[in-house]
This record gives C-alpha cells, sequence and structure tokens, in this order.
C-alpha cells in the first residue's frame, strides 16, 4: 500500500469561523443589538493527511469535532482559511468547476433529487450536467442498478420512496459521473439493519470494482468496522488518531469488560477495584443497574485472571463473563479522552 | 385576566424576541415597501397638478399625503400573518404539538405576534405619526391632532388588527381544505387591499366604494384612517366603530366554528 | 456557450413536469398575479378619471403631458424586461430567503457547472406569463386607442432599437437580483434587502419627470430600473431620450460586473450550515 498512487492530500488545513455571542434573554438581545460582539472560533485546526487510491477511510469524531468543515473544504463547498487540499492534483479553489468533475458527494440528511419528479429524471439531468457520454451513461447506470438495484423504483417520483431507496438513489447520482472520490456523509443515519448492511455490501463492492476512493463520515461504527481499514479521528479540529483499525485496536484495545450479576445487590459496597488496585480514571468504569454489574477495565493494569479472582472472592455471583471491548468502547474513550463529551458517553461512569 | 397574561406572557417574550433576532430584515422590508408611498405620493402630486381644481372627491393633495402614509401605517400595524403560521402547521401536520398543549392555540399565535409588535410600533408607528404631523403642521400651520381623536384612532386601529387577526386565523384553517397557502394568500391579498381602500380610497369610487365601506375590509384600515384625519363626524364615527364591533364579534365566532370543524377533520385524518 | 443553453433548455423542461404535478398551485399563482396587476391598472384607472392628462409643471407652468393611454403603455412596457426576468431567474429570491440560510447552497458548489448559472436557471417560473401577458395587452390597447397623430409616429425604427436593448434592460434586473441575494452569503438572508432594492422598480412605471432630482437620479443610474421602462417607452411613443438606450447598455454591463464581483467574494465566505 505504501507504493499506491496517493489521491487525496491535505496539508495543514484551517478554517475559522467568526461566531456572534449573545448574552441570553431579552437583555442580551438587546445588547448585541447596539454592541455585537464576536468570537474567532477554529472549526478545523491544522489537519494534514494522505489518502492512497482506492482506499475507504473512515472519518470519525465527536458532534462538532469539525469533520463535516473538513469534508465542505475538500468537496469545494467552503473555502480554507490557511493550508491546501488537492484530490488527484485538482486544486478546488483554484478550478473549482474542473474539481469537483473528479468528486461525488452524498450527504445523508440532504437529498440532491428532484424531489418532485421520477428518479430517472434526476439521472438525466446529471448526464448533461457531467457531460456524460451515452454509452458510458448506459454502462455506468447498468452497474449501479446492478449493485444498488434502482430498478423497482426508478419511475417513482423521489418524495415517495422509502429513506432506504432514496438513500441508495442518492448515492447512485454521486457516482453516474464515476468519479474517482466519493465523499459520503452519514450514509447509513436513519435505516434500518437490513438497509444499512445493503448499502455498506454496495459502497464496497463499488470501490473495489471501479477503483474509487471513498471518504466516509459516520457515527455508526459498525460503518467503520465493516467498512474500513483505516480511520481518521478529530476531535475540538485537530487529527488525534490517524491509522489501520487493527493498529487503534493494538493501540486501545487492552480494555475487558466485566459483567456479573449479584446474588445480593447490596453486596456491591463490598466491591472497590479503584482503592484495591489503584486504577487511574481512565482505565476503570463501573456501570449499575440493580444486581447487574458491568466493569470496564484495562487489562494491562490489572489482569483479567486477578480481576475474576478478586470480584469471585468478595461477592456471590449468579453469572459472570469476561469479553474484549469492542471498538465503539475504544472509540468512547478516545472521544472522553478528549475531553469532548458526547451522547454516546450518557451510559459511561 | 391575570392567569391569562402569566400563560401567554412568554409567547410576547418569544415574539418579541424574535422580532429583535430580524431586526436587519424587518427594517430592509419596511424601507421596501414604503417606496410605494413615495412613489404614490409623486403620482398623486402630478395628479393634483394636472387638475383644475384643487380638491379630488373631497380630498385636497395634503390630505391625500396623509391619507397615503397612515394607510400604510394601519396596513403595517394591523398586519397578521397569523394564517400563514396557522396554515403551515395544518399542512405540515406540527398543529399536532400544539393541541397537547394547556393553551388556546389561537391565543399563542396572538399573543406571539403582539410581541412582534412591540417593535414594530416603536419603528413605524412613531417616526411615521411624527412625520405626517409635522407635514401638516408645515401644511396648514397648526396642529391638526387632538388627543381624543388620537385615542379614538388607536381603538379603532386596536378593533380592526382584531378583525384582520381572526380574519386571518380564518383563512389558515382554510389550507385544510385547499391545500394551498401561497397562490391563493396572494388572491386574499389582492382583494383585500383593493376593498379595504389601501389601493385608492373609496370615496374615488363612488357608490360602490359606499357600499364597500359597509363590508369587513373597510373596518380594517379606511375606519381608522378616516378617523385620524377627522373626515368623519361624530354620528359616523360612532356607527363605523360599531360596525367594527360587530365584524369583530363575527370573525371571532365564526373562527371558533372553523375550528371545531377543522379540528374533527384532523382526528379524522390522524394528525 | 452552447451547452449552457442546451442545460437551461433541459432544466425549464424538468421544472414544467413538475408543474404539472401541481397544477392547481400554479394556477392560483398566476390568478393571483393577474388579480394584482388587474387591481392596480383599476387602480390608475380609477385616478385618471378624475383628470384629461398627468401633467408634469413647474411652478405652475406644464412643462410635459402623459395622456391616460400613454401611462398605460409605459406601465405595460415596464412589466415585459421584469416579467422576462421573473420568468427565467426567479431561484435568486430563494437564494435570498432560505436556500444559503438552510446550507443548501452546497448543492451548487458540488457541480461542473457555473454556480450563478446553476442557480439562475433551476426555476422556471411559469407565474411571470401573467405579467408579461398584461404586459403585451397593456401596450397593444393603449397604442391602439392613442390619437392617430401618436400612433402613426410609432415606427420599427423607434421599436428595433428598443427590442435590441431589451436583453440588456432584463440585465439590470438579473444583476440587481444576483449583487442583493449574494449579500446572503455574509449575512445568511438577504431576500429582504433584493426585497427592498425591487420596490424601488415601482417608481419605474410612472413617468421619471414627476419626480424630485433625487429619485431621478437614483432610479436612472444607481438602481437604473427607469432605463428598463420610462426611457425605452417614452422612446418608441415619442422619439424622447434617445441617450437612454447606449446608457442602458453600459450600466448594465456595469451591474452586471458588480454583481459577478460581489458573487464571487460570497462565495469564498459561504460558510454553509450546520458543523
Amino acid at each position: 500500500m505504501e507504493n499506491k498512487e496517493i489521491m487525496i492530500k491535505v496539508k495543514d488545513l484551517r478554517k475559522e469561523f467568526r461566531k456572534a455571542v449573545k448574552e441570553p434573554g431579552l437583555k442580551g438581545s438587546f445588547k448585541a443589538l447596539f454592541n455585537p460582539k464576536y468570537d474567532i472560533v477554529k472549526a478545523v485546526d491544522g489537519i494534514s493527511f494522505e489518502v492512497p487510491k482506492g482506499e475507504i477511510i473512515g472519518f470519525i469524531g465527536p458532534n462538532g469535532a469539525g469533520k463535516s468543515t473538513v469534508i465542505k473544504m475538500l468537496t469545494g463547498i467552503l473555502t480554507p482559511t490557511s493550508g491546501e487540499c488537492c484530490i488527484d492534483g485538482k486544486i478546488p479553489t483554484e478550478n473549482r468547476k474542473e474539481y469537483v468533475k473528479e468528486i461525488g458527494v452524498v450527504f445523508g440528511q440532504r437529498t440532491q433529487l428532484w424531489w418532485d419528479l421520477a428518479l430517472r429524471e434526476t439521472y438525466m439531468v446529471l448526464k448533461e450536467i457531467y457531460e456524460i457520454p451515452e454509452d458510458a451513461y448506459k454502462e455506468r447506470m447498468a452497474f449501479l442498478n446492478e449493485v444498488l438495484e434502482l430498478d423497482d423504483f426508478i419511475t417513482s417520483p423521489v418524495r415517495t420512496l422509502s429513506l432506504g431507496q432514496r438513500m441508495r438513489a442518492d448515492i447512485a447520482a454521486s457516482l453516474l459521473h464515476n468519479p474517482k472520490v466519493l465523499f459520503l456523509d452519514e450514509p447509513t443515519i436513519g435505516l434500518d439493519v437490513v438497509v444499512k448492511d445493503n448499502i455498506r455490501k454496495a459502497i464496497k463492492k463499488i470501490s473495489e470494482e471501479s477503483g474509487t476512493t471513498v471518504i466516509l463520515t459516520t457515527h455508526d461504527l459498525e460503518d467503520i468496522e465493516l467498512l474500513c481499514k483505516r480511520i481518521v479521528m478529530i476531535d475540538k479540529g485537530k487529527k488525534v488518531f490517524d491509522g489501520e483499525l487493527s493498529e487503534l485496536r493494538r493501540r486501545y484495545g487492552q480494555m475487558r469488560e466485566l459483567k456479573f450479576e449479584l446474588k445480593n445487590p447490596d453486596d456491591f459496597e463490598k466491591l472497590s477495584y479503584k482503592k484495591d488496585f489503584s486504577f487511574a480514571d481512565d482505565d476503570l468504569s463501573i456501570d449499575r443497574t440493580g444486581g447487574t454489574v458491568n466493569v470496564r477495565f484495562n487489562s494491562d493494569v490489572v489482569t483479567v485472571e486477578k480481576m475474576l479472582s478478586y470480584t469471585l472472592s468478595k461477592v456471590h455471583v449468579k453469572d459472570i463473563n469476561v469479553k474484549d471491548a469492542d471498538i465503539e468502547e475504544i472509540i468512547r474513550r478516545l472521544y472522553l479522552g478528549g475531553g469532548e463529551t458526547d451522547e454516546t458517553a450518557d451510559s459511561h461512569l | 385576566m391575570k392567569r391569562l397574561i402569566r400563560i401567554y406572557k412568554p409567547f410576547t417574550r418569544a415574539g418579541l424576541l424574535e422580532m429583535v433576532t430580524y431586526r436587519v430584515n424587518f427594517l430592509f422590508f419596511l424601507l421596501g415597501e414604503i417606496m410605494r408611498c413615495f412613489v404614490m405620493f409623486f403620482v398623486w402630486k402630478a395628479v393634483f397638478d394636472s387638475s383644475d381644481s384643487s380638491t379630488l372627491y373631497g380630498f385636497t393633495y395634503d390630505n391625500m399625503v396623509v391619507y397615503l402614509f397612515i394607510t400604510f401605517l394601519c396596513g403595517y400595524i394591523t398586519y397578521s400573518d397569523g394564517s400563514y403560521a396557522v396554515g403551515k402547521e395544518i399542512l405540515d401536520g406540527s398543529i399536532a404539538m400544539r393541541m397537547i398543549k394547556p393553551v388556546d392555540f389561537d391565543m399563542c399565535f396572538l399573543f406571539q405576534e403582539l410581541g412582534g409588535k412591540i417593535l414594530q410600533l416603536l419603528i413605524v408607528f412613531a417616526p411615521i405619526t411624527i412625520g405626517v404631523e409635522t407635514y401638516r403642521w408645515i401644511a396648514n400651520g397648526a396642529f391638526m391632532m387632538n388627543v381624543p381623536m388620537f385615542f379614538l384612532f388607536i381603538l379603532s386601529l386596536l378593533l380592526a388588527y382584531g378583525i384582520n387577526f381572526f380574519f386571518n386565523v380564518i383563512y389558515g384553517f382554510l389550507a385544510f381544505y385547499l391545500k394551498n397557502l401561497w397562490g391563493t394568500g396572494i388572491i386574499k391579498n389582492v382583494i383585500m387591499d383593493f376593498l379595504s381602500g389601501a389601493t385608492v380610497p373609496l370615496a374615488f369610487m363612488g357608490s360602490f366604494g359606499k357600499a364597500l365601506g359597509y363590508l369587513p375590509f373597510a373596518s380594517l384600515s379606511y375606519t381608522p384612517v378616516m378617523i385620524y384625519m377627522g373626515m368623519y363626524s361624530p354620528l359616523e364615527i360612532i356607527f363605523y366603530m360599531s360596525l367594527q364591533l360587530v365584524w369583530l364579534v363575527v370573525f371571532i365566532v365564526s373562527s371558533k366554528l372553523v375550528l371545531s370543524s377543522a379540528m374533527k377533520r384532523l382526528v379524522v385524518h390522524g394528525g | 456557450m452552447m451547452r449552457y443553453i442546451r442545460l437551461h433548455k433541459i432544466f425549464i423542461k424538468q421544472d414544467l413536469k413538475k408543474l404539472m404535478e401541481y397544477k392547481v398551485d400554479f394556477l392560483l399563482g398566476a390568478v393571483g398575479f393577474l388579480l394584482e396587476q388587474a387591481a392596480q391598472i383599476l387602480c390608475l384607472g380609477i385616478i385618471f378619471a378624475g383628470i384629461p392628462a398627468l401633467c408634469y409643471t413647474v411652478d405652475g407652468v406644464v412643462v410635459d403631458s402623459w395622456g391616460f393611454n400613454e401611462v398605460l403603455f409605459i406601465y405595460g412596457f415596464s412589466l415585459i424586461p421584469k416579467g422576462i426576468d421573473h420568468l427565467f431567474f426567479d431561484n435568486l429570491w430563494g437564494l435570498g430567503y432560505w436556500i444559503v440560510d438552510k446550507g443548501d447552497f452546497d448543492k451548487y458548489l458540488t457541480r461542473p457547472i457555473n454556480s450563478w448559472f446553476y442557480v439562475l436557471c433551476e426555476k422556471f417560473c411559469v407565474d411571470a406569463l401573467g405579467e408579461i401577458i398584461i404586459g403585451i395587452v397593456l401596450i397593444i390597447y393603449s397604442t391602439l386607442s392613442m390619437p392617430a397623430q401618436v400612433a402613426d409616429a410609432i415606427n420599427w425604427w423607434r421599436v428595433l432599437p428598443v427590442l435590441a436593448v431589451m436583453p440588456f434592460a432584463i440585465l439590470i434586473f438579473t444583476s440587481i437580483k444576483t449583487a442583493t441575494a449574494a449579500i446572503s452569503f455574509w449575512t445568511k438572508r438577504s431576500g429582504h434587502i433584493t426585497h427592498m432594492c425591487y420596490m424601488t422598480n415601482e417608481f419605474a412605471k410612472y413617468p421619471t419627470k414627476i419626480y424630485n432630482t433625487f429619485i431621478k437620479t437614483a432610479i436612472t443610474f444607481v438602481l437604473p430600473f427607469a432605463l428598463t421602462a420610462y426611457y425605452p417607452a417614452i422612446y418608441i411613443l415619442r422619439g424622447e431620450s434617445v441617450w437612454s438606450l447606449p446608457v442602458t447598455v453600459l450600466v448594465s454591463l456595469a451591474l452586471f460586473g458588480i454583481s459577478q464581483l460581489i458573487w464571487y467574494r460570497g462565495i469564498s465566505s459561504y460558510e454553509s450550515a450546520g458543523s
């Protein structure tokens, strides 16, 4: 993979926004009326990375981390404050029109399809916009049809499509001109498990068969696990991790989860892992609902064996098991480590 | 009454806050709308210059200027877009969210709109009335407005706003049947503007105009404007203001009727 | 260029298909616009019922005057360039009111066509046909009912130059809309500014001479709507104000340049929506 041709190159990318500061309430509104104050917000603060051709890369980070801003700069929608990004040697700010021919974009929460018209009409217009020759169009349409199964609804008005159908249609729309890079912003948001699975398979197939480089942002970590070899994680505008998924697991994967049910819920008081093993805050978290206890701990600090024997020696349990922390757990820890709280952290003690 | 104020005060506050947020938009919009007054200001000047007599249908040029700007003012103050708010919520079904709250929902719109009016009053009412009075003072060499008359004008204006509000609530509920707010809204506004004398004084339309005077549309702006200009005798003031009151009651009652009928339909549709 | 014309045709076709889905809405809108114009014309009729002609006087001396037919002609003419701009380029209103505010402008930037053109031609506003039809009807009606010596003086040498300048008159509308809509790239919303500038157009529907110097200058050179209505109309009617034709070309091109400048500056300041 080291010798592969570089498709996307991002260097020291920055974006600053000016944000009006308003004090709360009516008084604040009137103050802002006469004396508006502004803050400079660094949404993206010096991010660099490279993506080789044909790779699927996962772009993750908590809400408000700046990943959408990066994507929007990469797609030529936002102009960077400084730094550069280029795709296949083209720079969006220099020649936007040439640049966007190389990319396809899907924003999961926003459709690019003509709402009131039959789906086919959107494709006809896109064919003209991207100047796709008739043969290439037919060939491409046949391929997309096979992968995304559009035939069932290609003549229906877009507004009558289900969310899953619409997402398939949107992905097809962004791939019609055979772009070198595909940006997928939350492509599985709001979809059910089966549809999610179909869409993931389709993305994988398209990337393999057309050699399309894919940049995927998502909050659904299953997307990442199934699709991406490599992830880039950003938080507060900065890159906090960049590497293969297996490395992430290696580096942060020492977390184990110990789950058991107490015979007598009051016994919980007898357990004091933190004090007895002197865990650091990051290395231990405990959830308890009634008699069910869930302990997540770092197995580098204390071995699984020690934890088990300690637990069994202190209390009587009905049931006990240990498992590897999944990728979600790792990322949750990373998000929290960054000091950013997210809705996924609500269950965390 | 105290309870009423306590419940609906947050709505008024929200309306005011919203208006403060969109103050710039509002100002530009206002400047655009008032442009039409200035166009007509010059057109009427040319019209009066072209005429041999100094009055047209009992209006002098100075009267006409006052009429133009006070009509604009009344139109602005009594303007209500409750219809749009109601209609939109009916069409997209979000009205269900309002119905699960223990408040009268036309009242929510009313108080929210009144909140916005507070700022509008500051920005629109004072400058225009002061401007018009200065104009009249220069033209006549004396103040033309007196306190009781001004008080009656305000009262008539309030009645006009009430009529307009409930009329628009009814129209908003019609969205349920019409399924269209934009096109029918344009048609409604054109008809209302014309029949209320906002485009040309009803006095210019002869006996047809006099007949229009009895319709609810005249109560929307023609009545308060005529009171402001002192063109009504005391007897006429009593008559036309009673008429306003009658129309207000008619619209309140019919809005309640339409409301209950629409609610039934809403239940049938399941939101 | 040819490609853009082709694309525009496709967009219009798509929009007409959409229209067929919402026939009633379209009809109601068109009727609304028609009624709006009808009410204004009725209003003009009522005003003119009391006077023989509209006069421009200085110190009580009549300097110039326009008969009811001539005023109708000017009024009708004013609807034509405005209506054509409305018909083809109405989507700019949406830009200032909601497209930028909601972040929907993203779409226009991820396509390999000029973003301005894409916004411009995406919507085909058939309601405008009402305006154009009323304009044509007024022009024909007023010409037919004019005194013979006025009507006979109208010839092709007056009509053709005006037709030639017509695209530039339309460009004035489009440029002003573009420039004011592009302000939304900084402020998120600017529809109200477009609205304000557009209302100045009301002045252009009547003979420009009746206004004071300030307004006359403003509607001839700053927001030059008089160049789209009164001047070309009076040139056709009387052969007056020849100068206005080349001025229209120059002013419209200047405005177009300014509007494009604002547009491209604006795009690099576009902030999209959300995080």
